[in-house]
């Protein structure tokens, strides 16, 4: 705290302000909000903290308020102190469609406000209460029939009585809410729309017979959400492993409960997704692999390098390819061997350095070449790599790219006296960030000595 | 060997900002200043000759602008120039591009430089005309929108590749020293490293006034300006509509729209 005091920085004031009590706390605000050009910034900040943005919302500023309302960081009791007295429309829309605005603002809003805007904003706002909803449906019938149907609050009755009375898009998104009742979805099984039937045909919860019907709709969109549907019979699997459609068989071979015959078949699709996706597929028989890191298609041979059981002697084929994007999937393998990777750290292209920077099979000694690498995303690669120990991250902490210096503050491996520096590094997140990470510690020793 | 930069501290605008009392500008409270992006292009040109050389080559940087453009400056400085100089003067308020040029130059001729570069254009004001009117105050060569530049330091011409329309470039011969407006996307600029912003903080930035490059205060500022801002404002917004209704819903309204668009 008396760091950022003596800085002056209004980074590291926000950063350290919830562990702050009496005077200081009071020194902080009069850093942070004395100026309005700080406290603008800091209203606006994604970054800041809750406990700061509480601290402005006593604020008449107009300009400030609306910053607050629209930050997402902003708090339940900050959202309820603005509401209060808030005579602007604009701003009430902003709170009534804020996450954080606490049920019983949102209720009051639904019960009293006119402003078809505002209430608009609120029907959209996935925090509102089933209570919300009925109001709001109860005061302005049919004006808010989309909202309500696509809202996770919305509870099985309203959907049945929506339902008769909607569009097909609103029915769609009935069919498709988790509270659809079940003789609702019966009900949609008898329509002819193809939206709703392609809603219905991606439901877990039809009756088999009904799946199979939309299987084999002459609709392709409906046979797609059905080839889709974890709920698909194998014996229909393998029907539409066939189908005229391209979209119905790529949506068949993204699935991961494919027998042996549909991947099969699928591995000789003319459509180079469809062979793609079955190239990703980790029960695909390494013969078919074997076939399909032989093609021209750079994808599917990429895809057969991404692939999870990918045998260790195709990678090293496949290491040795041609483009460098296959080359690069490689290098991110997790089952690619060190040797392999140490091959790969040779290569000439920033995607496949990227990849052995990244992997954690890459032996320390190629990271912490790596890491003096002039490419930016290779360093960074390295920075991200779960493997890197103290020693190849500590040269990092000076990296000139300041997201990479902000990405070390909240690594594990490194220690604390790693980390201070960082505390008056040039860059602003940076050094609030790593102030937050010191804040932190001090917070949870302080709640550890309570406890003890 | 000298490459004289001319480097901008622009402003961006923060969201939901104001306009000043007297409506001519935006409040500067909700203004955010960084260094002009065009200029982060023409500084890296001139350091990649400067590295290039075997020769010595000195690169500076110089802005026309109140004590907060040092913050400019010395990133500048942290990125390896040289020097940094500062021009002003209070009298230098209200000065249009053309005026800048003006000051630029008289700065130009105390530092007799063999290459002057500057941004294409600033991204706050867009005017794209400093680089052009010092050229002209400088009675030099002047190249705009340079995208490729071969020049050896002290070489009596430049190979310069022009960016033109329809992604057409155009290669042209220009004698030195000249004034070069460089363009986006010429090079990759380098980030500053933590030493070099370090050791960036120590450095001197010169502060220049009027009277150290021969001007007065009758040269420069508001009243010497050949045009003036009468009024900033956001238009009335234009045709928008926000589509309704469920997801589903607003994917098919949108297909409907771009096929209305596309004439199917």
């Amino acid at each position: 705290m008396k760091l950022a005091l003596n800085a002056g920085d209004p980074w590291s004031a926000a950063a350290v302000y919830d562990i702050a009590a009496g005077p200081e706390k009071w020194q902080l605000e009069a850093l942070m909000f004395g100026s309005r050009r700080n406290a603008l910034m800091l209203a606006r900040w994604e970054h800041t903290p809750a406990e700061v943005l509480q601290g402005l919302a006593a604020s008449g500023e107009f300009a400030l308020r609306m910053r607050l309302d629209r930050n997402a960081g902003t708090g339940a009791l900050a959202l309820s102190q603005l509401y209060r007295g808030e005579r602007n429309a604009v701003l009430i829309g902003l709170i009534a469609q804020h996450r954080h605005t606490p049920e019983e603002v949102l209720e009051q809003i639904a019960e009293i406000d006119e402003d078809m805007a505002i209430l608009k904003a609120l029907s959209t706002n996935p925090a509102a209460s089933e209570r919300v909803l009925r109001t709001l449906a109860a005061r302005m019938p049919g004006m808010f029939d989309s909202a309500i149907a696509t809202h996770p609050a919305t509870p099985p009755d309203m959907l049945e009585t929506l339902y008769p009375a909607s569009n097909a898009f609103i029915r769609a998104a009935i069919v498709s809410h988790a509270h659809c009742p079940v003789h609702v979805l019966e009900r949609a099984a008898e329509e002819q729309d193809p939206t709703v039937l392609r809603h219905l045909a991606a439901s877990t919860r039809i009756a088999p017979a009904v799946l199979v019907r939309l299987a084999r709709s002459p609709d392709a969109a409906v046979r797609r959400a059905a080839a889709a549907n974890p709920a698909l019979a194998p014996a229909l699997l393998l029907e539409l492993v066939r189908d005229a459609s391209s979209a119905v068989r790529r949506a068949v071979a993204t699935r991961d409960d494919l027998p042996l015959a549909a991947i099969e078949a699928l591995a000789a699709d003319p459509d180079h997704w469809v062979r793609q996706w079955i190239a990703r597929q980790p029960a695909t028989p390494q013969r078919l692999l074997k076939r399909l890191a032989q093609e021209d298609n750079v994808e599917v041979r990429r895809a057969v390098a991404r692939n999870p059981a990918c045998p260790r002697a195709l990678l090293k084929l496949l290491a040795a390819d041609k483009s460098a994007w296959v080359r690069a999937a490689v290098a991110y393998q997790p089952r690619a061997t060190a040797t392999l990777l140490q091959t790969l750290a040779e290569d000439g292209d920033v995607d496949v350095l990227s990849g052995v920077a990244s992997n954690p099979k890459s032996p320390q000694n190629i990271l912490r070449r790596l890491a003096q690498s002039a490419e930016a995303d290779v360093r960074r690669g390295v920075i991200l790599n779960p493997s890197a120990t103290r020693r190849t991250l500590q040269p990092l902490l000076q990296d000139p790219y300041y997201l990479h210096r902000l990405l070390l503050t909240g690594n594990a491996v490194l220690k604390d006296k790693d980390k201070w520096p960082l505390h008056d590094d040039p860059d602003d997140t940076v050094r609030f960030s790593a102030m937050r990470w010191f804040a932190g510690k001090q917070r949870q020793d302080l709640v550890t000595h309570k406890a003890s | 060997m000298k490459i004289l930069v001319a480097v901008k501290q622009v402003a961006a605008l923060d969201e939901d900002f104001e306009f000043r009392a007297d409506e001519l500008d935006v409040d500067e409270d909700f203004l955010l200043y960084d260094l002009n992006e065009w200029d982060d292009f023409s500084l890296e040109e001139a350091m990649r000759i400067k590295e290039a050389s075997d020769s010595e080559v000195e690169v500076v940087v110089v802005s026309v602008g109140p004590d907060r453009v040092d913050e400019s400056l010395r990133k500048c400085l942290a990125k390896g120039a040289d020097r940094a100089i500062r021009v002003w003067d209070d009298a230098m308020e209200g000065s249009d591009s053309i005026t800048v040029g003006r000051i630029l130059a008289a700065v130009a001729k105390k530092e007799s430089p063999d290459m002057f570069f500057a941004g294409v254009q600033s991204s706050d004001q867009a005017n794209a005309s400093t680089g052009i009117s010092t050229a002209a105050y400088l009675e030099w060569p002047h190249a705009a929108v340079v995208a490729g530049l071969e020049y050896s330091p002290g070489a009596g011409k430049a190979v310069i590749r022009r960016e033109l329309e329809g992604g057409t470039l155009q290669e042209v011969e220009i004698a030195c020293p000249s004034v070069l407006t460089i363009q986006l996307g010429i090079n990759k600029p380098r980030y500053a490293s933590l030493r070099g912003i370090k050791q960036a903080a120590a450095k001197p930035i010169e502060e220049v006034s009027l009277d150290d490059i021969g001007l007065s205060p009758s040269d420069v500022g508001a009243d010497c300006a050949l045009s003036r801002v009468r009024r900033m404002y956001v238009p009335a917004k234009g045709r928008a509509a926000m589509i309704e209704g469920t997801p589903t819903e607003q994917a098919a309204r949108l297909v409907e729209i771009i096929k209305e668009f596309k004439g199917e």
